[in-house]
Parts: structure tokens; C-alpha cells; sequence
């Protein structure tokens, strides 16, 4: 082990990461707002009564969820393009497929969460005269949003984690910066190091407060 | 939507297709065992009352669950060989990386089992005289097992999905095995959406099977 480490092309180097970074969060946000406002819908469909709605939206949720993100990522990169007849840009393809699975995720998180609401919860707010999605809008998901805090942190943090893969269609996101770097200077070491610190420093604070609020609410009881 | 579905040169080389998939399984397994393992190691350092050994356990278990798999990947193959002057090849790193993640995340789901067993049967175990090497063994350890049952299924299962991104080491895996065909065929619709598929059935049969196990574990309740 007398490897000499070289930080001092950090110094270099650490914009261009900072920049992957950025981009890297434009994937992330955009995906999990798309993703987390999809998959309510798809919950709804799949608690749906009638069997045309609950069956396609069972398939969509299982597609996603048994096949790897890659698989995604590169099947909307390159396969969707031929059904639809337009190229995507990575950008988008990686938008598209990390927008999509989070929808499948979140859509079994709200589900869980609005099968957890007690029935009692429904019948008073039916009571009182309220419209189905008035019950929705101001007696459920006001609940979920508060219960399933943990889960959706969690979903958000595994997005960011995602997004990594990104770097495979080439978008320059951090990895993609990170192993373009590692390649010129020939210093993968040091370089893939720091990514996975950044990666860290990103990350770690979602996780933390999400295992704060479990701790929270499992105190409460 | 013109476009012309044609199965047939897809269909013509599933040889290297089933190839992939053993390649896949095989991978999968073995950094299940060894994650497993890593995973008890790491679980119990945690829970241990010196900081000498909990410390670095949470610290390592805190570091990979909230870095992106795919920087584990390129680190294992391209900064380890570096730091400790050897060469890995894409099969090996591959498996180191899976391993080392998912023994963090087993570490987890292991701990969660053991600390969630009620503080009374700790107590009853001690009050009969146990050691704690007893306690663990015969009273612990098979309450806490059914526990961890379905949280340990669900993260074999991201850990077989993760195992997609070998094929960024030029690992011949699935998705490997995916790019090769598509690369003969020019066929990427039919190529990614037909190994999507494989994905859905080899996780599908092996949830099946899960639930089996689960159904006879907790059989006596």
C-alpha cells in the first residue's frame, strides 16, 4: 500500500463534478415530482373497483417494479423511440424512465398508505355529506401525506441513487463526470472516491431526517 | 405505429440469452451468500455495546446504503485495483460490489429483527440463567427470523435487479448478453423488451416461491 494519493487534481476536478451535480439534480427533482403525482393516480386506479382500470394499472406497477431501472433506462432510450418514432435525447429518456418507476413505487406506497386509513375515517366523512373526492382531498390524503413521510423519503433517496445510472446513456451527471475524469487523468481512486462522498453528502441528509421521522412516529405509536 | 414486430433473429440467438440468465442467477446467489454473511458480521458489530466495534459498523453500513450501486461497481473495478495493487476481473468486482451494498442492507434487516423481539423475552432468557450466546440461539434468533423473513426476500430482489449493472464491467450477465444480441440484430425493441420480460418471469416464479417458504415458516403461528 505506498500508493501516492493525488488530491491536489481535485482542485480541478471538483467543478466539473459540481456541474455533474447540478445536472444530477435536475434529474432527480423533476423525477420524483412527476413520479410521486403519477403514482397517486395509480394508486386510485388500483384500488379501483372496476377491473379495467385495476388490472392495467396492477401490470404497469409490476412491469416496473420486477425489471432492473437500467433495463428501463435503456429500453426508453433505445427501444421507445421505434413504437413512438421520435429520438429522445438522453436527457429525456432518463427523465422518462426514472419519472415512470418512481410512479410505479409511490403508487404502492399510497395505496398502502390509503388501505391503512381506518374504514371509520370514510364513513364520517361520508356522513357529513362529503363528496368521494372531497373524502379524498381533505380526510385521506392529508393522513397518507403524514403516515407515509418515511416511505416517500425513502423512495426519493433511492431516486437519487438512480440516477447514477444515467451516466450509461451518457447524460452528464455527476457519475458520468466522474468516470470521464477517472478516465483522463487515469486517477480513478481518488476521483471515484470523491463522487461517492458527493453521492454521500447528497443523500445522507434524506436519509437521516426519514429515520428521525420513523423514529417519531414509532414513539407516538 | 407502423413499425413491423419481428421475434425470429431475437428468438434465433436465446442461446446467448439463456446464457445470461444462468450468468445472472449465479451472480445473484453468490452475492446473496456472501451479502448474507457480511450482513450477520456487520448486524452483530452493531449491536454490540463496545464502540470499537459498533462505530465502524454503522459507519460502513450508513455509507453504502446511501451511495449509488453503480459508483460501488466502478470504484471495486477500477480505484481497488489501484489502492492494493491487483487486478480484478469484471466477475469478481462485480461480486464484491453487490456483496459489500447488500451486506449493509441485510445488516439492517437483521438488526431490525433481533431489536424488535420484546425486552420481557430478553429478560425471561436472562432470569432463567441463559448466556447470552444461548439467549440469542434459542430464544432471539428463531422468534426474530420469521421477521426478517419478507424484508430479507425484498432486498434479495433489489440485489438480483442491481445485478443488471455488471453488465457496465463488461460482465456476462443478461443485460449483457442483451447488448450482444441487439448489437447483431439491430433489434433493440424486440431485444430489451424481450429480456424485460425474462426479468418479470425470473422474479415473478421467485416471489412465488418466497411466499411458499413464508407460508410454511410461519406455519406454527
Amino acid at each position: 500500500m505506498n500508493y501516492q494519493f493525488d488530491f491536489g487534481l481535485l482542485q480541478d476536478s471538483f467543478p466539473v463534478l459540481l456541474r455533474g451535480l447540478a445536472v444530477t439534480i435536475q434529474l432527480w427533482i423533476p423525477s420524483i415530482v412527476a413520479g410521486f403525482s403519477l403514482g397517486f393516480f395509480l394508486a386510485l386506479g388500483r384500488l379501483s373497483k372496476s377491473r379495467v382500470v385495476s388490472i392495467p394499472c396492477l401490470g404497469y406497477i409490476e412491469l416496473f417494479r420486477d425489471t432492473p431501472v437500467l433495463i428501463q433506462l435503456i429500453w426508453f432510450f433505445y427501444a421507445f423511440p421505434i413504437v413512438i418514432g421520435v429520438q429522445l435525447s438522453p436527457f429525456v429518456a432518463a427523465l422518462l424512465a426514472l419519472g415512470l418507476n418512481t410512479s410505479a413505487y409511490s403508487a404502492e406506497i399510497f395505496r398502502g398508505g390509503i388501505e391503512s386509513i381506518a374504514k371509520g375515517q370514510w364513513e364520517g366523512a361520508k356522513a357529513l355529506g362529503m363528496r368521494p373526492e372531497a373524502v379524498m382531498r381533505r380526510v385521506i390524503i392529508p393522513q397518507v401525506l403524514k403516515r407515509m413521510l418515511p416511505a416517500f423519503t425513502n423512495r426519493a433517496i433511492e431516486v437519487a441513487k438512480m440516477s447514477s445510472l444515467a451516466s450509461i446513456l451518457s447524460v452528464h451527471e455527476l457519475m458520468y463526470q466522474g468516470r470521464l475524469l477517472s478516465s483522463t487523468y487515469y486517477r480513478p481512486l481518488e476521483i471515484l472516491t470523491t463522487v461517492a462522498l458527493i453521492y454521500f453528502v447528497l443523500i445522507y441528509p434524506g436519509s437521516y431526517l426519514s429515520m428521525k421521522l420513523e423514529q417519531r412516529m414509532a414513539s407516538k405509536g | 405505429m407502423s413499425y413491423q414486430w419481428d421475434f425470429a433473429p431475437v428468438l434465433a440467438r436465446s442461446n446467448l440469452l439463456v446464457t445470461g440468465l444462468v450468468n445472472t442467477i449465479e451472480i445473484a446467489l453468490i452475492s446473496i451468500v456472501l451479502g448474507v454473511i457480511l450482513g450477520l458480521i456487520l448486524a452483530f458489530m452493531r449491536l454490540a455495546q463496545r464502540r470499537m466495534l459498533s462505530y465502524p459498523a454503522t459507519a460502513l453500513i450508513e455509507f453504502y446504503r446511501n451511495t449509488p450501486p453503480l459508483v460501488h461497481f466502478f470504484w471495486f473495478f477500477y480505484a481497488l485495483p489501484v489502492l492494493a495493487n491487483i487486478s480484478l476481473n469484471p466477475f469478481v468486482a462485480a461480486v464484491l460490489a453487490l456483496s459489500t451494498q447488500s451486506g449493509a442492507f441485510y445488516a439492517e434487516v437483521f438488526r431490525g429483527g433481533i431489536v424488535s423481539i420484546e425486552r420481557a423475552q430478553w429478560e425471561g432468557a436472562k432470569a432463567l440463567g441463559m448466556k447470552r450466546s444461548q439467549l440469542m440461539r434459542r430464544i432471539i434468533l428463531p422468534q426474530a427470523l420469521t421477521r426478517m423473513f419478507p424484508p430479507f426476500v425484498e432486498r434479495s430482489f433489489e440485489l438480483t435487479k442491481t445485478t443488471a449493472l455488471a453488465s457496465t464491467l463488461a460482465y456476462a450477465d443478461l443485460m449483457y448478453q442483451a447488448m450482444i444480441v441487439n448489437s447483431e440484430t439491430f433489434r433493440p425493441l424486440e431485444v430489451y423488451t424481450t429480456i424485460a420480460l425474462m426479468y418479470v418471469i425470473l422474479l415473478v416464479s421467485a416471489s412465488t416461491l418466497a411466499r411458499l417458504a413464508e407460508i410454511r415458516m410461519t406455519a406454527y403461528r
